[in-house]
């Protein structure tokens, strides 16, 4: 076998035009340039260019990204539902904020506990999802989700029951957390958690959840232990959707039991389906229809603020009007449209250069 | 032994909307192959409709009910012809996000239409009845037990139907397998019309029901829609009484557990069901439907 060696290998940029070309399209760079856009975002806000409720909106978009995104490993690449996502969310929060405000305890340290809360419950569904299937397995996880916010209704000592639990002495390694701080972590983790949930769609894991997706049976046979992969599946789809409940404990600093309902859920799923349930920017791009559009956007034609109503009549009928012509979501159509400048081009190129002259 | 009694007779009114809501949910599962979210939606809508007719037009409760179940068929054809006739491509889960969209609409159109001040609806009968049984005595309120005679004579109306008439044989037959239904002649576009148009209306009793004496929200049978799903799960979707049995057993349990547990009632029928699925995943009357690889 021939030794390839980094000379030969015809793969790597060589020319000054190639090398740049692999650093922007790099994905992980355009993460960080997501991030660095919200970093403006922030400072525009402090500055007084941009409305505080602007960014309130934004800082909530990102939180629920995060749910999003667990939820496009679960669904999009494992072909696994799940309708719990609210009550994961719930867990997370409730967590952080008895830990932090009851207790006293560190963020770092609280951070954990809560993740590690959330991944015992995600394992605890992995082992039911072996059991139940389809549609039975979509509707327990809204069981669970239920049984956790009748939990959080009822055990008042922990959670403030119905009245709801704030976040009170926040505090990041003795800095005390305000909402542009806030702001920054949930960016942060949001970065974070996108190279993550690209590396896993990269990795042999991935590959073995899209397979254990497509056929149960022929994965099997693969080698591929479906035990291991549903079970990683929903760990790390619960894992995200508490990240993000402590996100929103971090950043909002609020939360009542009926905020996280099944209406939260189906928004989620909504979501990714717009998006494009493989797409990790189609994710953000549904999110923001979803969540972000109503209060960012909307709320400054003078129509929607008078009619507040029309928003949600807007965004079902956007929802359904993207499920029925545009089934791969938002990302279907940025390739679609990527794919149509492209051929324009081509076409402008074999006119302007003749059609023998072009690659 | 009394209170135990007492909460089954207290749990009446609930029985009947969960049995309705959950016919609904079932018919529209097996014709369509979706389950449907919005089912609460509709429902709402519906008693609204019903609600502002017995206003303007100074009906009785009677009269309105029938026009907007009418009206609710009338919808629920609307809905089956222009979104899931013209998304023929769309998979099952597609559909469901339909639905949700529906949700959504239907939330921003009933303020619209019918203004964001509360409304209310009039029960059907008003007042108690005292009666005694196995030496015991029980309490009941009238409206609940007209609910419970209505739901009880509709859904045996229904099954007959299922059981007896052509429409039922198509249902059964489209519900069994879809394809195949339609190679036989059975004209699957009607049956999933009226059923649509049958859920819509059963949802709308359910709300009414549900709704009477308390002011209405448009997203007030948020609960019940809820419940109606995981009564599905617990009596298995295979058939159509299984649903019906999960959706007697849920309401009946809470009531009894909510005497001892108060608070945690709702945790506990809902860790039950989750143990019972656990034991039998397909629901207590569900059947295992072999499929070759």
């Amino acid at each position: 076998m021939k030794n390839t060696t980094l000379e030969n290998n015809l793969y790597l940029p060589k020319t000054g035009a190639q090398k740049f070309k692999a650093v922007i399209l790099n994905p992980y760079g355009h993460f960080l340039l997501f991030g660095v856009l919200m970093f403006i975002v922030l400072l525009l806000r402090m500055s007084g260019l941009v409305q505080y409720s602007f960014v309130s909106a934004l800082g909530n978009t990102m939180i629920y990204s995060m749910v999003a995104l667990g939820f496009c490993l679960l669904l999009g690449y494992s072909g696994l539902a799940s309708l719990g996502t609210a009550g994961f969310m719930g867990l997370g929060a409730y967590v952080t904020a008895y830990f932090v405000s009851d207790l006293g305890l560190p963020y770092l340290l609280v951070f954990a506990i809560a993740a590690a809360a959330s991944i015992l419950v995600g394992v605890v569904v992995g082992f039911i999802s072996l059991r139940i299937e389809g549609i039975y397995l979509a509707i327990i996880t809204l069981g669970l989700s239920e049984i956790l916010v009748n939990v959080f209704k009822a055990a008042e000592s922990f959670t403030g029951g119905s009245s709801g639990k704030g976040l009170l002495g926040l505090e990041f390694f003795g800095i005390r957390v305000s909402q542009e701080m806030g702001f920054v972590m949930v960016t942060v983790v949001l970065v974070l958690l996108m190279s993550l949930t690209l590396n896993i769609i990269n990795s042999p894991t991935g590959r073995a959840m899209l397979a254990m997706k497509n056929s149960t049976s022929a994965a099997q046979a693969m080698g591929i232990s479906l035990l291991k992969y549903r079970l990683l599946a929903f760990v790390l789809a619960t894992l995200y959707a508490g990240i993000g409940g402590i996100m929103y404990m971090t950043f909002v600093q609020y939360s009542k039991p009926e905020i996280w309902s099944i209406a939260l859920s189906l928004n989620v799923l909504s979501a990714i389906i717009i998006g494009g349930s493989r797409s990790i920017w189609g994710t953000l791009a549904g999110t923001l229809i979803i969540f972000g559009i109503n209060t960012m956007f909307l709320q400054n034609i003078e129509f929607f603020r008078t009619n507040p109503n029309f928003i949600y009549i807007f965004t079902g009928l956007l929802i359904i009007l993207v499920v029925m012509f545009f089934q791969g979501g938002l990302a279907q159509l940025f390739v679609m449209l990527k794919l149509f400048i492209k051929k324009k081009i081509r076409q402008f190129k074999e006119y302007r250069y003749g059609e023998e002259n072009v690659e | 032994m009394q209170p135990y009694l007492q909460m089954v007779f207290s749990s009446l009114t609930l029985i009947s909307v969960y049995t309705l809501a959950t016919m609904g949910v079932v018919l529209i599962f097996k014709t369509s192959f979706t389950t449907n979210f919005a089912q609460g939606s509709i429902a709402a809508l519906g008693c609204y409709i019903a609600a502002r007719v017995a206003l303007s037009l100074q009906v009785s409760i009677w009269m309105a009910t029938l026009i907007a179940v009418f009206i609710a068929f009338l919808i629920g054809i609307f809905i089956d012809f222009v979104i899931f006739r013209q998304g023929k491509n769309v998979n099952a889960l597609g559909k469901q996000i339909i639905t949700m969209g529906l949700v959504l609409m239907i939330l921003g159109i009933i303020p619209t239409v019918f203004g964001s001040l509360t409304i209310q609806i009039d029960r059907f009968f008003t007042g108690t009845l005292d009666f005694a049984l196995f030496g015991m005595t029980f309490t009941v309120t009238k409206h609940a037990l007209f609910c419970f005679a209505l739901a009880t004579l509709i859904l045996t109306a229904i099954f007959l139907a299922l059981k007896f008439t052509k429409w039922g044989l198509g249902v059964r037959a489209t519900a069994s397998n879809e394809k195949v239904a339609q190679m036989m002649g059975i004209n699957t576009k009607v049956i999933t019309a009226m059923s649509w148009a049958i859920a819509a209306g059963l949802g709308t009793v359910a709300a009414i029901m549900y709704g009477s004496g308390q002011d209405l929200n448009p997203s007030f049978m948020g609960g019940v829609q809820v419940n109606a799903f995981l009564a599905c799960i617990l009596g298995g979707l295979s058939t159509f009484y299984g649903p019906i049995v999960g959706a007697v057993l849920i309401p009946v349990f809470s009531n009894i557990f909510r005497y001892n547990f108060s608070a945690w009632a709702d945790v506990i029928v809902y860790a039950l069901i989750l143990i019972v699925i656990l034991i039998k995943p397909l629901g207590i009357f569900g059947k295992k439907i072999a499929k070759k690889v």
